[in-house]
């Protein structure tokens, strides 16, 4: 007898809480908090004064910026790479030039 | 045996008494209709002592990485800030509709008074448990049966941020690249 009680119980729930949870947001009204377009970041807003480096919220905020930004910039010209052209390559050859006059003051 | 005799009357009353409460109708089930202050406070004991006890052990990972921030706040800003709200939101259908309502999750856990938060590990434990597992008879989802530890684990660090983020740092880090 109680274990049915129990299981009317919760035959019943089951049935209403889905019922509740959907007609709920049956009833959703202003349309402008539905729209649910993919939006891009708005980094214009990033205060860098503001930040301090090492908090991960601001870490997180530089890393997707970069990615946009890297990603837009990839759009407008397919062939340059802005994130490559900063590579260590670049300071390997100052380096050896600066190492060639060590060698070259050496004697 | 006299004694037998009156404990077996008293479990049929009990019976009979819950046969009519529940075919009767004369229980309230809207949403819009508050819990007295007893029920609300038999339930609320009750999920609070079982959300604690189910997540004591859970280990809580470093929470840390900026990674983490960026994937849970995409899947909360899609998942979750339409019943949890966002920076500078007050309310949504959801958060007024709902009941239980879903807590705002953009004001910290202390400026609202009524239970024990515990420390910074207890509070991500029983983030991480709820949001995996869900709670019943409320319109908190189980989403673990859709996403793996991780993305959870991410949206706890997320949830832990977030009182503390501006509109703006908001909008940025749950964006869509
Ligand atoms: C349909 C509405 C709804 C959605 C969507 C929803 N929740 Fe909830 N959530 C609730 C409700 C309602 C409660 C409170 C349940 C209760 O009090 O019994 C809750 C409770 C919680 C809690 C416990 C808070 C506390 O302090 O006790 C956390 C954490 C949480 N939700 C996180 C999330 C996350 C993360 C997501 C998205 C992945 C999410 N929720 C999506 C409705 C929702
Ligand atoms: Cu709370």
């Amino acid at each position: 007898m109680k274990t049915n009680l129990i299981k009317t119980i919760s035959k019943i729930a089951l049935v209403l809480i889905p019922t509740l949870t959907l007609s709920m947001t049956a009833s959703a009204h202003d349309p402008k908090l539905h729209a649910k377009k993919p939006e891009k970041a708005d980094c214009s807003k990033m205060d860098h004064s503001k930040m301090d480096m090492k908090d991960p919220v601001a870490m997180a905020m530089m890393k997707k910026c970069m990615k946009q930004a890297e990603a837009s910039s990839d759009k407008m010209d397919g062939k340059m790479d802005h994130s490559k052209m900063m590579d260590d390559k670049m300071d390997d050859k100052d380096m050896k030039k600066d190492m060639k006059k060590d060698e070259h003051d050496n004697h | 045996m006299k004694i037998l005799k009156l404990l077996l009357l008293l479990v049929v009353l009990g019976i009979a008494a819950a046969t009519t409460v529940i075919y009767s109708g004369i229980v309230n089930v809207a949403a819009d209709e508050p819990h007295s202050d007893l029920v609300y406070w038999l339930l609320e004991e009750t999920r609070e002592t079982s959300i604690k006890k189910a997540a004591e052990d859970i280990e809580v990972p470093d929470l840390v990485d900026p990674e983490l921030l960026l994937s849970g706040g995409v899947d909360y800003n899609f998942m979750c800030a339409s019943c949890h709200l966002k920076p500078g939101q007050k309310e949504s259908d959801m958060s007024v509709g709902l009941y239980p309502a879903p807590p705002n999750l953009t004001i910290s856990a202390e400026s609202h008074e009524g239970h024990e938060h515990g420390d910074d590990a207890q509070k991500a434990r029983k983030n991480f448990w709820v949001i995996k597992h869900g709670i019943k008879a409320s319109g908190m989802p189980a989403w673990g049966k859709t996403h793996d530890d991780k993305r959870i684990w991410a949206m706890v660090a997320f949830i832990n941020r977030l009182p503390t983020l501006t509109p703006e740092q908001y909008q940025i880090i749950t964006a869509i690249e």
